[in-house]
């Protein structure tokens, strides 16, 4: 099940970042999660989408082991069970994630208690990562509910 | 400062831009137009077509005040001085250009310095997204005011300008401009990414950055010869207009500056003519600039890929051909409407198309020494096409809306285009089996044009083979080559054109009906167009004269839209316009070479 995991987990961030960027084409959010990542290492905006998008796929591995223990734990996995960890995964995201651990840790994003002073900051996500675009979190659950339904199949079917 | 029914006089505006975008400062201190992330983007500040719905950027003492103004020399910064009876500010605004490290996707820096005494200042900025039309609040995000629309969001920074006052959509502030001292306030704006918030030691170093960076660009030009200043301003202008993603160059930086004002003769140029690409590589390699001239023509071969062998009239900056004319609702630059996006003429056949991109090519081939080999295959079934289909009538160089027409000037680019094939084949540019039958065109179409495009009582070239009028496009004949300059029939042409569509220093394009309401203004690059006919006729000294009194016409940082009002003096159209530039350049390079 574990290989199943993990090839979904491959797949299901190829559907996630194409469905945030389509998202992002049709100007429902500012959300750039690869930018967000990279970011993070450098200021280079080059750089930062290459690091990023790096970033992205091994965290999209990542997060699959953790979906493939929860699948090991109940038993259980498939289409349904993946697509309701996904969900919760978009939500955890814009309530603590994305929107307090990310600008808690990565150096260039602003958090309440900055201003802009001598380096340049991010915008921050905001609960909910409202100030990414009201329709960020709608995107969010759609491309995390996709993963998840993705990592969920491919496991049964490897189990 | 005077508004007219809250719109400044076109002239009053001066450009600043990034390679990305061009905004437009008034000489009151207000950005009455922005189009972001893009030049051909939706605008995020366009007063400069509805003064009350459109948004700005204003920035003026609370004071009343006079204003001088200049470009930051040999760069495209620009300074705006304003004097007041409490005393003197300087204020800078720049498109910065982007350093090493993470700056803004787009950034608008304007800069205020205190010369002498203590004036009271306001700003206010009214982003109005999608063209006026999304009125969105602002809101702050750690602590900044942003306001954002989809995928597109402005921020604004302050340092020693006052506190920042949300109003709904809209956010202000006052503050007192001693001398000595600096205040800064910064436009930040992202699309489809978070916005990034810089700080104010990095905006200095990007402001300083980019007046070094373009004046090493101006210093690289290469031209000494007379109107160095002018022609120099023209580059920058030029450059300006250059869209640095993909090298295309825009016609213009705005939609719909009426050609009468009032009148419904509003046009949008925000994108890139392959008409034009013979005067701009003329231009660009005059001026030393081969990177550009080359990335152009690569661009324009990449962008007419699609629609290969036919050139389309004209294509968006990124290559795209989706220009679909629509109307806004908006008011019009001094009601002039309808205000228009995209461009209905990219559906149009214009023949003196092709000419005008063969002759671009033998430009390029001479400079550099050679052609891309797929390139040569593409123009060489380029004069396949405009030898079967020259014969056909087409809308012109003017693109005039009236039903299609034998037009003089289209059927003698199409000769050039032929002439330029067959030379570039002969130097083993171009694949030559087809040579022969371009020869044969090349000589019917002159007989066509000498039999049916001459009027002997006019003496000059028609306009049309159905309309004895005379025509500035016409002039192109000289430029282009179409004959000896000295020929007897387009000495004829270029005294004829000085004769009826002349007005002092002012050509007008045709006194004929074109299918349009109204009437416009004379055509800057008309003017110029006679400027360097006459030096290349070997009238240096006329040329010379003429040319003086042109360069006078500028605005008072150097610009040109794209006509002039001859009885006032008034801009009239898009500004600034590509095409007078191009003209301007090539004239006086025109003079210096005759000289």
């Amino acid at each position: 099940m574990i290989w199943g995991a993990l090839i979904g987990g491959l797949l299901g961030t190829v559907v996630l970042t194409t469905v945030m960027r389509a998202a992002g084409e049709a100007g429902l959010t500012r959300m750039d999660l690869p930018f967000l990542l990279g970011t993070a290492f450098t200021e280079d905006r080059v750089r930062a989408k290459l690091v990023g998008y790096a970033l992205h796929f091994v965290f999209g591995l990542v997060f699959a082991l953790g979906y493939w223990a929860v699948f090991a734990t109940l038993d259980r996995s498939g289409v349904l069970v993946g697509a309701l960890l996904g969900l919760v995964h978009a939500l955890f995201a814009g309530t603590a994630l994305v929107s307090v651990i990310l600008p808690a840790v990565h150096p260039r994003m602003g958090t309440g208690f900055d201003a802009a002073g001598s380096s340049p900051l991010l915008e921050p996500p905001g609960f909910m990562l409202v100030n990414y675009g009201r329709q960020t979190i709608a995107v969010m659950i759609a491309a995390h509910v996709a993963y998840g339904a993705i990592v969920g199949e491919l496991a049964a079917r490897a189990a | 400062m005077a508004r007219r029914d809250g719109y400044l006089p076109i002239r009053d505006y001066a450009a600043i831009g990034d390679g990305r975008t061009v905004a437009l400062v008034g000489s009151d201190g207000a950005v009455d137009w922005l189009c972001l992330p893009d030049l051909d983007s939706a605008s995020v500040f366009a007063a400069l077509l509805d003064s009350e719905q459109g948004g700005r950027f204003a920035l003026e003492p609370s004071i009343p005040y006079d204003t001088r103004r200049r470009y930051v020399p040999e760069t495209n910064v620009l300074e705006t001085t304003f004097t007041t009876a409490a005393g003197t500010v300087r204020v800078t605004d720049a498109m910065t250009l982007p350093l090493r490290g993470l700056t803004p996707y787009r950034e608008l820096v304007r800069r205020v310095d205190g010369v002498a005494g203590e004036v009271p200042m306001r700003w206010v900025v009214e982003p109005r997204f999608a063209y006026g039309s999304k009125r969105q609040p602002f809101n702050r995000h750690g602590g900044v005011p942003v306001a954002a629309n989809g995928s597109d969001a402005v921020a604004v920074l302050t340092w020693d300008a006052g506190r920042a006052e949300i109003d709904a959509a809209s956010v202000a502030g006052r503050f007192r401009s001693r001398a000595g001292q600096s205040s800064l306030l910064v436009l930040s704006a992202a699309h489809q990414e978070p916005l990034v918030l810089p700080s104010r030691d990095g905006v200095e170093s990007r402001l300083d950055a980019s007046v070094a960076s373009w004046r090493t660009w101006a210093g690289e030009r290469s031209y000494e010869g007379p109107w160095r200043e002018a022609v120099l301003r023209s580059a920058l202008a030029l450059k300006l207009l250059v869209f640095a993603p993909s090298g295309a160059i825009a016609a213009a930086a705005t939609t719909s500056l009426p050609e009468e004002i009032g009148g419904g003769r509003n046009w949008d140029y925000r994108f890139s003519w392959p008409r034009d690409a013979a005067f701009t590589l003329q231009a660009l390699l005059a001026l030393g600039c081969g990177s550009e001239a080359r990335a152009f023509f690569s661009w324009l071969l990449h962008a007419s890929q699609l629609t290969h062998p036919r050139v389309q009239v004209l294509y968006r900056l990124n290559g795209r051909d989706d220009t679909h004319e629509r109307e806004l609702p908006l008011a019009g630059y001094r009601r002039s409407s309808p205000v228009r996006i995209g461009n209905g003429a990219r559906a149009q056949l214009q023949l003196d198309v092709y000419g005008e991109v063969l002759a671009a090519a033998a430009l390029l081939a001479a400079f550099s020494g050679g052609l891309d080999r797929d390139h040569g295959r593409r123009l060489a079934e380029m004069a396949d096409l405009v030898s079967r289909i020259w014969r056909r009538p087409d809308a012109g160089i003017w693109e005039v809306r009236a039903t299609p027409a034998q037009f003089i000037q289209s059927k003698m680019m199409c000769a050039v285009a032929l002439d330029r094939a067959v030379a570039l084949a002969d130097g083993g540019y171009l694949p030559g089996k087809n040579v022969g039958r371009w020869r044969h065109e090349a000589a019917a179409i002159r007989v066509y044009v000498e039999s049916a495009g001459y009027s002997e009582p006019k003496q000059s070239y028609r306009r049309a083979a159905t309309d004895d009028g005379v025509d500035a496009s016409l002039l192109l004949g000289v430029l282009a080559r179409y004959d000896r300059p000295n020929a007897p029939r387009l000495v004829a042409t270029v005294a004829a054109v000085r004769r009826v569509l002349g007005h002092g220093p002012f050509v007008h394009r045709y006194l004929a009906d074109d299918g349009l309401p109204g009437e416009d203004g004379a055509f800057i690059a008309c003017s110029f167009w006679l400027v360097e006919a006459l030096a290349r006729q070997g009238r240096g000294d006329d040329a010379a004269e003429l040319m003086d009194e042109l360069v006078g016409l500028s605005n008072d940082v150097g610009l040109y839209a794209e006509e002039i009002d001859p009885a006032s003096g008034d801009f009239l159209g898009n500004f600034p316009q590509g095409l007078s530039h191009l003209a301007l350049i090539n004239a006086a390079v025109a003079i210096a070479e005759m000289s």
